[in-house]
């Protein structure tokens, strides 16, 4: 029997048994010499627990064993091993079976040796005698005090009632397995099975095996007091018979029981032989031993089968469909849904706030140079060579961290010396320098401005000025244009309000008024001839008479304002009365071409026509509550609209075609609805000082002029914030201005420039307007830090008019 | 000679279409940094060894690819971005003589129109009245009669002893006088009154028997220039009998959105007008139709047509003048002349040469062009103080132009009438 099968048998022996499994771990296991060791201790304990106590109880415990031993797998194995087992203990049997003390004595001595002859085995493996000598050596230091008693006990607690055998000559012919086999055919089954009856197990004839009577304590007592041979006397479990132990059974148990090598020819101390010298052989031996590898079957294989014969055992085992079902069903049960509204993932946090990884640098790649056979441009010449010689002192300025060198083949290429050291380094750099993500912001400033298209595109737009009106003495506070274009209507400080062809520049018509003419307005309707101008606290409704615009206009108007409306329209109430009269112009100011005269009990700010030309906002300066007026032409009436102040109102203006009102106070703001008689809603422009208003002709759009330099753009559409802030001038603005037809506005104020802007309101609600300056034009000469004081444009060409402080007139266009 | 030694040598070979001036046909090697007058030095020279009977010098321009050339050939050559390697055939042509101012007519007020027939010269000015002037700057007659500035005077004949003329002004009509040339008198013999806003310009057919007007309201009106009622048209208002009589237009063409700045007649039933809503319309009188419109993107202040070279010439409101051929479908500017450093006023072609014209601008300035050379004219007429208005060549001998510092200056061509 190969030695690995031994060592098989014991592990699978001692299997049920803790303890020896636990000593087993600390001795090695291919030893065979080992394995008998064990085997022996085996019966020795046995005989041992005979000597103690060997009742009958012990019996039961036997059986125990054996349906324990049932669970090892490999039972032929077993078996067959328990035969090698026990011929090999029999192997010297026959000869010394009487001298049993001395035996016995050489035992005792035997135990008592067995530290010298360890360290005798340990000097013996120092000085490499003997190979088996050592191993065997080495088993007996393990187990002499673990796990021989250790199996003595064991054994004792299995205990199995021996009997002496009968045929005992089959013994001593030294007979093998397959002899003893014979005594008892009933194979290996357990022992129990025939507890209950009579006989052990049938004989090779198929004769039953009778039991042999069992012996209570008392037999057995005095069996150990009469029977000399008792105490080596066991019992066969097989036969149930006695056996009687012979000397050399004895002997050799008492060789395993000492850790000596159970066999006595077994010579531990013969001659080394030398399987490997190092004299070099012409013919080289090879009679090591076959690798342990070349004969053991896999461990590893035996391992998985036995696994899987365990679980088919046990009915673990589970078909393909089943696992199938099994894998569906778990699916179907953990099946997620996402929760839509449910909270952040707890998990999700906490990955977000692990730090991030931070990658390490990248090194370069090896270039042509690092090659092992580089291209001769990469190879120094003399001169580079001698540069790097110079460098040696500052390596880290040559061109290189290495020299490049030519090798004929790549087996030429010795090794690298830094290459440790290298490695070394850069591990300390990726582990101990500082990374960090640098989260470089390459913004062009090109790109922060936000794309405009170019004022190229955007043409028409006044570039240049192109004419000048001249004839005021002093500023010009106003201006406006006919609403055909033909002609210009300016209102001064030097009292006079002046008519003038726009295409020439020509002045038509003076029309001297006493005092500073502070608004000047053309009525916005064509079949009309009329100009509303606010003279201190008066407004004045001039026709400009014959010669400017048509005849037949002017006389329509004349007509129309000549009779007054029936006095039951004029109605007004006390509030109005009080500070607006409807006055009878004087002849003098009737040849002057004055029309109607509105007196007010403050000088006026602003004035305003409606679309229609029907009405007037007038917004009077100071007025507290009532400083917005509305003045009806038609009927000659006027109407406070606003009963409380709600600060101090710079101007106001009507929406284009919708019965709306807006009234610019300091800081805000506020649009009017004229039929409902309620605030619509309130803007606020973020300036200090609102100055001027002006209304897109489409009436979603509003543009605000502040003292503090800002033109401010509403979308009334969009929000009641400002859509846009343009900081255009550095003075206050004065001045600002729709173009009625071309998609431009303009604004001016106290510094020389003006600035023409494009600003395009789509039909499309959802497109915002767009803003661009288009260009700053070179206003009128500074007069007492005033310069553009009023700004027009022409109402069909894309031509801007200035008013300014030096009594010009501009057109730009 | 330029003696600059770094100047290239360029071949060259002169030719001309003027007959009395031809010299032989023989390739010239020259500097390129040659100017124009010594190339005209070279001509005269190489004239005078040919004809030896020419003793006079003459004055000579010349013309390589189509433009004259007006600084050195290298540089003329540079902007053509041509080479100078190859023989350049250079035409030259006799210089059109440099006008010299003649006089300088004082107005009241600023001068709005002007318009010549032989000698006799028409001027309307702000102060309501029109002037009749001759040639020579002699004022015959100042007419009184409108009650608004003048702004267009149109002969429509003149004989030894009578002369006709229309007058329209921003009163809203336009007046058909009648001078006696002999007595130094004249008449008012029919108001024109269709117009709702001021006229703005004034044309009389080739034929003397119409004319337009084009006015404020956006309409250009076609009226009859015939001095008796025989059209039968009843006066409507009898207020205007004590002036004469009265008269409605023959047809009214309406299509302007804005209002007509010029009109001018092509032939004798086609009318081209010019707007303030930036198009040239193209009238045929008869149909009352828009025959072709050409879109600018100016407000267009005065338009000229050539019946020499069929083309017109806009003033607009900018520096730029504009020619445009009406034979060609598509409103694309053929050449644009800058030069005036204002808005250009008015704009009149030359009667009798086809490259010329005369143009007024709010520069104060009058200049004269050839269209062979748009970057530069050929004369700048200085003299005025303001804005010059109008001018007018109808004379060939005469370029007058009206401005606002109240004068009308003539300036006067020399033998331009030879090169017709």
């Amino acid at each position: 029997m190969p030695p690995f099968r031994v060592g098989l048998l014991k592990r699978k022996l001692k299997h049920p048994i803790d303890e020896s499994k636990d000593a087993g771990t600390c001795s090695p296991r291919d030893f065979s010499g080992n394995s008998d060791n064990d085997d022996e201790d085996f019966l020795n304990g046995e005989i041992q627990d005979n000597k103690e106590d060997a009742t009958d109880s012990e019996n039961e415990a036997g059986i125990n064993s054996d349906t324990e031993q049932d669970k090892v797998l490999f039972e032929d194995e077993v078996d067959s091993v328990l035969g090698d087992i026990d011929h090999q203990s029999s192997s010297g049997e026959s000869s010394e079976l009487t001298d049993s003390e001395g035996d016995d004595s050489e035992g005792v001595s035997s135990e008592s040796d067995e530290k010298n002859s360890n360290s005798g085995a340990e000097s013996a493996r120092n000085r490499q005698t003997s190979n088996h000598q050592k191993n065997a050596a080495k088993s007996n230091l393990f187990q002499n005090k673990n796990s021989i008693h250790v199996l003595a006990t064991q054994i004792s607690e299995a205990a199995i009632t021996t009997k002496p055998v009968q045929q005992r000559d089959e013994y001593e012919s030294g007979d093998t397995s397959d002899e003893e086999d014979r005594v008892n055919t009933t194979g290996d089954v357990p022992r129990w099975w025939y507890s209950e009856y009579e006989h052990l197990g049938y004989d090779l004839d198929g004769r039953r095996i009778a039991r042999p009577p069992t012996r209570d304590h008392i037999d057995e007592f005095l069996r150990k007091c009469e029977d000399p041979e008792f105490w080596r006397t066991v019992k066969d479990p097989s036969t149930g018979q006695d056996v009687i132990l012979s000397k050399d059974d004895l002997k050799l148990i008492e060789r395993i029981r000492n850790g000596n090598v159970p066999s006595e020819t077994h010579d531990e101390y013969e001659p080394w032989t030398e399987w490997f010298t190092r004299e070099v052989l012409a013919t080289p031996v090879r009679a090591f031993p076959e690798s342990k590898r070349s004969f053991l079957p896999s461990r590893s294989e035996q391992l998985q089968v036995s696994r899987i014969v365990h679980a088919l055992r046990m009915g673990w085992t589970k078909t393909r469909r089943q696992l199938a079902s099994e894998r569906r069903a778990r699916s179907r049960s953990q099946r997620a849904f996402y929760d839509l509204w449910g909270g952040p993932d707890p998990d999700a946090v906490q990955r977000r706030a692990t730090p991030r990884h931070l990658p390490a640098p990248r090194r370069p790649l090896p270039s042509h140079a690092e090659s092992y056979n580089p291209p001769p441009e990469y190879l120094l010449d003399k001169r580079e060579m001698k540069e790097w010689e110079k460098l040696k002192e500052t390596p880290w300025k040559r061109k290189y961290t290495f020299l490049p060198t030519q090798h004929g083949s790549l087996r030429e290429v010795s090794a690298y010396p830094r290459f440790i050291r290298e490695r070394f380094l850069r591990c300390l750099d990726l582990y101990l320098a500082p990374r960090a993500i640098k989260m470089r912001l390459t913004i062009d400033a090109q790109d922060l401005v936000p794309k405009l298209p170019s004022p190229r595109d955007l043409q028409p737009f006044p570039t240049a000025e192109a004419l000048r009106f001249e004839g005021h003495e002093g500023l010009v506070r106003s201006i406006d244009l006919d609403p055909s274009g033909q002609y210009l209507v300016s209102g001064g400080e030097d009292g006079t309000l002046r008519v003038w062809e726009t295409s020439t520049g020509r002045c038509l018509r003076t029309v001297s008024l006493g005092e500073p003419v502070t608004r000047a307005l053309w009525t916005p309707v064509s079949g009309l001839s009329l100009l509303a101008a606010a003279v201190g606290p008066e407004l004045l409704l001039l026709n400009p008479g014959a010669g400017i615009g048509a005849h037949r206009v002017a006389e329509r108007t004349d007509r129309l304002l000549e009779e007054p409306p029936p006095a039951h329209d004029v109605q007004m109430d006390e509030r109005t009365r009080s500070c607006v009269q409807w006055q009878d112009v004087t002849t003098a100011r009737v040849a002057l071409g004055v029309r109607l005269q509105v007196h007010h009990f403050k000088p006026l700010a602003h004035v305003s026509w409606h679309a229609r030309g029907d009405y007037l906002a007038v917004t009077v300066r100071d007025g507290g509550a009532r400083s917005v007026c509305v003045h009806q032409v038609s009927r000659r009436r006027s109407q406070l609209p606003f009963r409380t102040a709600k600060g101090l109102v710079q101007c106001a203006a009507f929406h284009p075609h919708e019965p709306r009102l807006f009234v610019a106070t300091q800081r805000a703001v506020r649009v009017y609805d004229l039929v409902k008689q309620e605030l619509v809603r309130k803007l606020m422009t973020g300036a200090q000082w609102v100055s001027s208003l002006a209304v897109h002709p489409g009436g979603d759009n509003l543009l605000v002029g502040s003292y503090d330099r800002k033109c401010i753009w509403f979308d009334l559409e969009l929000s009641g914030k400002p859509y846009q802030t343009l900081r255009l001038h550095g003075g206050a603005v004065r001045a600002v201005t729709f173009h009625r037809r071309y998609p431009l506005f303009a604004s001016g104020g106290d510094d020389q420039n003006i600035v023409v802007s494009h600003g395009m309101v789509y039909n499309d609600l959802l497109q915002n307007p767009l803003l661009v300056p288009l260009k700053q034009l070179r206003g009128p000469e500074k007069r007492d830090d005033l310069c553009v004081l009023d700004l027009r444009f022409h109402p069909t060409q894309p031509w801007l008019f200035a008013a300014g402080a030096d009594g010009s007139v501009r057109l730009y266009s | 000679m330029s003696g600059d030694p770094e100047a290239a040598q360029i071949q060259v070979r002169f030719f001309t279409k003027q007959e009395q001036y031809a010299i032989p046909d023989s390739p010239l090697a020259i500097q390129s940094n040659i100017q124009t007058n010594e190339l005209s030095t070279l001509v005269n020279g190489l004239l005078k060894e040919s004809d030896s009977s020419i003793q006079k010098s003459v004055d000579f321009d010349f013309l390589l690819y189509g433009e004259l050339i007006r600084t050195s050939v290298a540089e003329h050559l540079q902007e053509k971005g041509v080479s100078t390697e190859e023989t350049l055939e250079i035409e030259y042509i006799e210089r059109f003589p440099a006008p010299s101012p003649q006089d300088c007519l004082m107005h009241d007020d600023w001068v709005s129109a002007v318009d010549t027939h032989g000698n006799w010269i028409l001027s309307g000015c702000y102060d309501n009245s029109v002037h009749i002037w001759n040639h020579k700057g002699q004022h015959k007659l100042a007419i009184p009669g409108h009650t608004s500035p003048v702004k267009a005077v149109a002969w429509v004949t003149l004989d030894n002893d009578q002369g006709v003329f229309v007058s329209g002004s921003h009163d809203q009509s336009a007046i058909l006088w009648v001078w006696n040339v002999s007595g130094n008198s004249v008449e008012s013999v029919v108001t024109c009154r269709s117009h709702e806003k001021g006229i703005e310009c004034l044309a009389v057919s080739a034929d003397g028997k119409q004319f337009a007007s084009g006015a404020w309201d956006n309409n250009v009106c076609l009226w009859s220039a015939s001095l008796s009622d025989e059209d039968n048209v009843p006066p409507k208002k009898k207020s205007k009998l004590d002036q004469g009589k009265s008269r409605e237009a023959l047809t009214t063409l309406k299509g302007h959105r804005e209002a007509v700045s010029a009109v001018q007649w092509m032939d004798f039933n086609t009318i081209i007008s010019s707007s303030w809503d930036h198009l040239l319309k193209i009238w045929d009188c008869e149909l009352s139709g828009i025959k072709q419109e050409i879109a600018g993107n100016k407000a267009i202040l005065d338009v000229a047509w050539s019946p020499l070279n069929k083309s017109i010439i806009t003033a607009s409101a900018d520096r730029h003048i504009r020619l445009y051929d009406p034979r060609s479908s598509d409103s694309i500017v053929k050449t644009t002349f800058t030069s005036h450093s204002g808005w250009v006023q008015s704009v009149r072609w030359s009667t009798t040469q086809d490259t010329l014209f005369l143009s007024a601008g709010y520069d104060a300035q009058v200049k004269l062009w050839d269209t062979r050379s748009p970057k530069t004219t050929l004369y700048d007429l200085t003299g005025h103080e303001d804005k010059v208005l109008c001018c007018n060549w109808s004379n060939p001998a005469l370029l007058i132009s009206g401005a606002c510092d109240n004068t009308l200056r003539i300036f006067k061509a020399k033998h331009a009438i030879k090169h017709a």
